[in-house]
């Protein structure tokens, strides 16, 4: 009961310009210390990073501090990515989220809770979200499906994303139980990741 | 799966646990290949939100980044699961179910591949595939798919406990080729069937074909094909004849 599967080709060839190359094919020749790869990478997925990691620590100083440290931890350990687990771009942008809500937390773990709050409830996540965008087709796909999620779900997933908020911050800010904001976080990513077709 | 620790799967993807919660939770990921899954499809979900907040850095953060970069030296890879010391646990081993004792076992393994011509008497015990062999005497000519496959000079193997029973699985990248070694498979309904899957980085899995265990719950399951960049494959429980995706609640991974 021999099974054959498709042979992917890789064009992982030395000759081919590095802008052709998959994300995964430049992260593996950073791996190697090829540097022109890691600045292609960089040139690839820094929009997408440093917009997000501004998004969620509203600063541009620290944005940028902060992306600079993510570029180098994928840098760091370009050799450990771990292709079975998932794309370049969601680790790239795990690393990132993760370094960006680390910052905000700690930023604001001084702050009075009620001042948090205020400036949250003065502050419309969402709404926000569709100003300085560039509009490109993925993006307005994005928007679509985020648009078709119940507006609870929606709400509780961007205060999470883009507020850096934990899963009990949010319920407080919604004044809901946290099963409730687990549920429809949950529910609300289930639901994305039907609409978006990624792989799971 | 326990119903309690599955719904954190969306807080984890958003990373919108606190520190205790998310040690909790990945903890449970180690042993649970179900929701290390869901939460790998999640995660991938919540990266496509960044689509709303793209914005191009400021010229002087490329030269920055670009310069950190030359000072530093990119870590080594983590040490192979099957040869290393240090496995990749921590915070790598969402899928880690490949068991310590198996691991120790199989470097045993690989330290008798040298005496070629004896290697698959030693191979067919250190596996435990000895049973299945003795059950299935009549079909012994299948296992020369395995022992042909141990003469590949980059032979692998890693064992993963699955639900039920375990699935080995032995491949050669350079030869293109691998088998899983199916044991204490629960048998399926007439109307369904397992199926192997080659789980690539970004596309849609790609099937290995179908196949039903012997009464024992073994089975031997060869595949070519290329496994470059792969790192893990899957099985699943489709309706007979298979399906052209797996069906991702029935899903159990097997990291090579």
């Amino acid at each position: 009961m021999t099974a054959m599967w498709f042979e992917r080709s890789r064009s992982g060839n030395a000759h081919a310009p590095l802008a052709a190359l998959t994300l995964e094919e430049l992260l593996a020749a950073a791996a190697r210390g090829d540097e022109q790869a890691f600045a292609e990478l960089y040139d690839q997925t820094s929009p997408r990073v440093y917009g997000m990691v501004l998004r969620v620590a509203r600063d541009p100083a620290q944005a940028a501090e902060v992306t600079q440290d993510i570029y180098l931890e994928v840098w760091r350990q370009s050799a450990r990515f771990d292709a079975g687990k998932g794309g370049v771009l969601p680790w790239l942008l795990m690393i990132a989220h993760r370094r960006a809500v680390d910052r905000v937390r700690s930023a604001q773990s001084s702050m009075a809770r009620d001042d948090r709050y205020a400036l949250l409830h003065e502050e419309r996540p969402y709404d926000s979200v569709s100003e300085q965008v560039q509009i490109s087709l993925e993006a307005q796909r994005v928007r679509k499906v985020l648009d078709d999620l119940t507006p609870a779900q929606r709400e509780a997933v961007t205060l999470a994303y883009f507020g850096g908020y934990t899963h009990t911050e949010v319920a407080q800010l919604l004044k809901v139980p946290l099963g409730t904001v687990k549920t429809r976080i949950r529910d609300g990513l289930i639901r994305m990741r039907d609409a978006l077709g990624v792989m799971a | 799966m326990t119903d309690e620790l599955n719904v954190l799967a969306g807080a984890y993807a958003l990373d919108a646990l606190d520190d205790g919660e998310r040690e909790v939770f990945e903890q449970h990921l180690r042993t649970c290949a179900e929701c290390a899954q869901e939460v790998r499809g999640l995660r991938e979900a919540a990266a496509e939100l960044s689509q709303l907040s793209q914005v191009s850095p400021p010229p002087r953060l490329r030269s920055a980044v670009l310069g950190a970069v030359t000072h530093s030296r990119p870590l080594p890879p983590l040490a192979d699961p099957v040869h290393g010391e240090a496995g990749e646990h921590g915070e790598h081993g969402e899928h880690g179910t490949v068991r310590p004792l198996r691991r120790a076992r199989s470097q045993s393994l690989w330290q008798g591949l040298a005496a070629a011509c004896a290697l698959i008497a030693v191979a067919v015990s250190v596996w435990g595939y000895s049973e299945h062999r003795q059950a299935q005497r009549a079909a012994s000519a299948r296992s020369s798919v395995v022992q042909s496959l141990l003469d590949a000079p980059d032979v692998r193997a890693t064992t993963t406990a699955m639900k039920q029973g375990e699935g080995t699985l032995i491949y050669s990248r350079k030869e293109r080729r691998l088998v899983l070694i199916g044991r204490g498979m629960p048998p399926l309904p007439g109307n369904q069937t397992y199926q192997l899957w080659l789980m690539t980085e970004t596309g849609a899995p790609i099937s290995g074909g179908v196949f039903r265990p012997d009464q024992a719950g073994n089975v031997e399951v060869p595949a070519s094909g290329n496994l470059d960049g792969v790192d893990q494959m899957g099985v699943s429980v489709e309706p007979a004849g298979g399906s052209a995706q797996p069906t991702p609640s029935t899903v159990q991974v097997l990291k090579l």
